[in-house]
C-alpha cells in the first residue's frame, strides 16, 4: 500500500533539506517532507523534536538557514542566487503565508475583535474581499465550526474549545491551500479537545491538505493519510498510521509509542 | 489684615479664569500633537532603519537628560539667536511637545511590546504584511493598555504647563504673578490658582482610574 496517493496529485508542500538552527542549537536537521494535495499527513514525536519549528519554517515563521520550501510548486520565502539565498520581498513573503493557513497551541485569537471580526479581518485587509462578501463566507466558516450563533461574541467570553474552532474558521477564510496545525488540542481541557478534532476529522474529509502537529495518537491513526515520527530532528519513519502504530520499523518509534500510548 | 482676603479673591476671578482657560488651551494642544507624534517617534525607534532608531534614541536622550524649564527657555530665548523666532504660545507648544513625546514614546513602545509574540504569529500567517499588522492588530491593543498611563502623564503636564510663565505665556501662574505684583495678596491669588488646578487635575486623575479599570476589564460584549 503506497501511502502517497496515486495519479497526477502533485505535492501541495515539498520540503527539501531544511536546516534550523537556534543559536548553537541544530534543531532541524535535513528535513525531506512532501505533502499530496488532499492529504492529511500527522507528525508525532517527543517535545523537542523539531516538530512546531518544522511547521513553523513552512510558513516563514521561523527562517531555515538552509533547504528549500515549494507551496504549490513555487518556491517560497527566497530564492538561490549563486549558491547565496536572497530573500523575497515582505510583500511576496506575505502573499505566500496567505495561501497556507495556520493554527496555533494557544489559539492567538485578535481579543480586541469579535469572532466575526477576526474572521474577516484578513480576507478584507489582505485579499481585499468585500466585506459584505467576507460576512457571508465568514457565516458559512462559523457554521462549519459549528459556532454560528456567537459570531458577535469576543474571544475572551468562549471557552478555550470554542476558541480554537474560531481560529480554524478564521484560517480557512483564507480559503487557504493547505492548513498547519501545531498541536492545537495541547492548550485545552480534556472534554473540549473533542469538538475541536471533530471539526478537524470533517475538513480533512472534504479534501483540506493538512499537516497536523499532534499529540492525540487516535487522531493520527484514524483520520492520518500518513504518520511522520519526528526525534532531535530528524524524521525517523514515515509511514501509514497501521504499519506505523501497528508494526513500527524504528526501535525509537516503537519506545515513543510505548510511553505516550502506555503499553 | 486677614490671610484670605474673599473680595480680592472675587475681583480677581475673571482675569485668573481666563488665565486658567489658557492653561487648559495649551494642555489640550499639547495633548494632540503629543499623542500623534509620540506615536511616530515610537514607531520610528523600533524601525528595521538603523538611522531612524538612532536619531529617535539621541532625541529621547537628550530630552529626558534635561530640564523642562531648560528646554522651554532654549526654544523661546535661544532659537531667536539663530533666527527662528517664535511666539510664546507656538514656543511652549513646541517645548512641551518634544519633552513631552520623548516620555510618551516610551509609553507607547512598551505597550507595543506587551502585545505577545502569538498575535504577531497569527498576523503573519494570515498574510498580513508587518505594516498592516501594526494598525490593525497591534496598536488598537497596545493603545488600550496605555491610555490610562498617557492619562496620567497628560495630567502631569496640566500642571507642567506652569512653567510657561517663563516664556510669558499668561496662563494662570502667570496671571497671578502680575496680579500680585500689584496688590501683594499673594495668599489669596495663589490659594485660588491652587484650588483652580485641583479642581481640575482631581476629576481627571478620577477619569484616569476609572479608564484603569475599563482597561483592564478585557474586551466584552455591552450588557444591554
Amino acid at each position: 500500500m503506497n501511502p502517497i496517493p496515486p495519479g497526477g496529485a502533485q505535492p501541495m508542500i515539498e520540503i527539501e533539506g531544511l536546516h534550523k538552527y537556534f543559536g548553537g542549537l541544530h534543531v532541524l536537521k535535513g528535513i525531506d517532507l512532501s505533502v499530496t494535495a488532499g492529504e492529511v499527513v500527522c507528525i508525532i514525536g517527543p517535545s523537542g523534536s523539531g516538530k512546531s519549528t518544522l511547521l513553523r519554517c513552512i510558513n516563514h515563521l521561523e527562517v531555515a538557514e538552509k533547504g528549500r520550501i515549494r507551496i504549490d510548486g513555487q518556491l517560497a520565502y527566497r530564492e538561490e542566487v549563486a549558491g547565496r539565498f536572497r530573500p523575497h520581498s515582505n510583500r511576496a513573503i506575505s502573499a505566500v503565508r496567505a495561501q497556507v493557513g495556520m493554527v496555533f497551541q494557544q489559539f492567538n485569537l485578535f481579543p480586541h475583535l469579535t469572532v466575526m471580526g477576526n474572521v474577516i479581518e484578513a480576507p478584507i485587509h489582505v485579499l481585499r474581499k468585500p466585506k459584505a462578501l467576507a460576512r457571508q463566507r465568514g457565516s458559512e466558516l462559523l457554521a462549519q465550526v459549528g459556532l454560528a450563533d456567537k459570531s458577535d461574541a469576543y474571544p475572551e467570553e468562549l471557552s478555550g474549545g470554542q476558541q480554537q474552532r474560531v481560529a480554524i474558521a478564521r484560517a480557512l477564510a483564507m480559503d487557504p491551500k493547505a492548513m498547519l496545525f501545531d498541536e492545537v488540542t495541547s492548550a485545552l481541557d480534556p472534554e473540549l479537545v473533542a469538538e475541536v478534532l471533530t471539526v478537524m476529522r470533517d475538513l480533512a474529509s472534504l479534501g483540506m491538505t493538512m499537516l497536523v502537529v499532534t499529540h492525540e495518537m487516535n487522531f493520527a491513526r484514524q483520520v492520518g493519510s500518513r504518520v511522520i515520527f519526528m526525534d532531535h530532528g530528524v524524521i525517523v519513519e514515515e509511514d501509514t498510521p497501521a504499519r506505523i502504530f501497528g508494526a513500527p520499523r524504528e526501535q525509537r518509534t516503537r519506545d515513543f509509542l510505548r510511553t505516550v500510548l502506555d503499553r | 489684615m486677614q490671610l484670605f482676603n474673599l473680595e480680592i479673591a472675587i475681583a480677581n476671578l475673571g482675569p485668573l479664569l481666563a488665565g486658567l482657560l489658557m492653561t487648559v488651551e495649551l494642555t489640550v494642544v499639547v495633548i494632540v500633537i503629543s499623542l500623534v507624534f509620540a506615536l511616530l517617534v515610537a514607531l520610528g525607534g523600533m524601525s528595521r532603519f538603523t538611522p531612524l532608531r538612532w536619531l529617535v534614541k539621541c532625541y529621547i536622550e537628550a530630552i529626558r537628560g534635561t530640564p523642562l524649564l531648560l528646554q522651554l527657555i532654549y526654544v523661546y530665548y535661544v532659537l531667536p539667536e539663530i533666527g527662528i523666532r517664535l511666539n510664546s504660545f507656538t514656543a511652549g507648544v513646541i517645548a512641551l511637545t518634544l519633552n513631552y513625546s520623548a516620555y510618551l514614546s516610551e509609553v507607547y513602545r512598551g505597550g507595543i511590546q506587551a502585545i505577545s509574540r502569538g498575535q504577531h504569529d497569527a498576523a503573519a500567517a494570515l498574510g498580513m504584511t508587518r505594516a498592516l499588522a501594526m494598525r490593525r492588530i497591534i496598536l488598537p491593543q497596545a493603545i488600550r493598555v496605555v491610555i490610562p498611563t498617557l492619562g496620567n502623564y497628560f495630567i502631569g503636564l496640566f500642571k507642567d504647563t506652569a512653567l510657561c510663565s517663563v516664556v510669558s505665556i499668561q496662563e494662570v501662574v502667570f496671571t497671578a504673578q502680575i496680579l500680585a505684583a500689584r496688590n501683594f495678596q499673594y495668599f489669596t491669588l495663589y490659594t485660588v490658582v491652587g484650588v483652580m488646578y485641583f479642581a481640575v487635575s482631581f476629576p481627571a486623575a478620577r477619569l484616569v482610574s476609572y479608564l484603569e479599570r475599563v482597561a483592564k476589564s478585557g474586551y466584552r460584549r455591552k450588557r444591554s
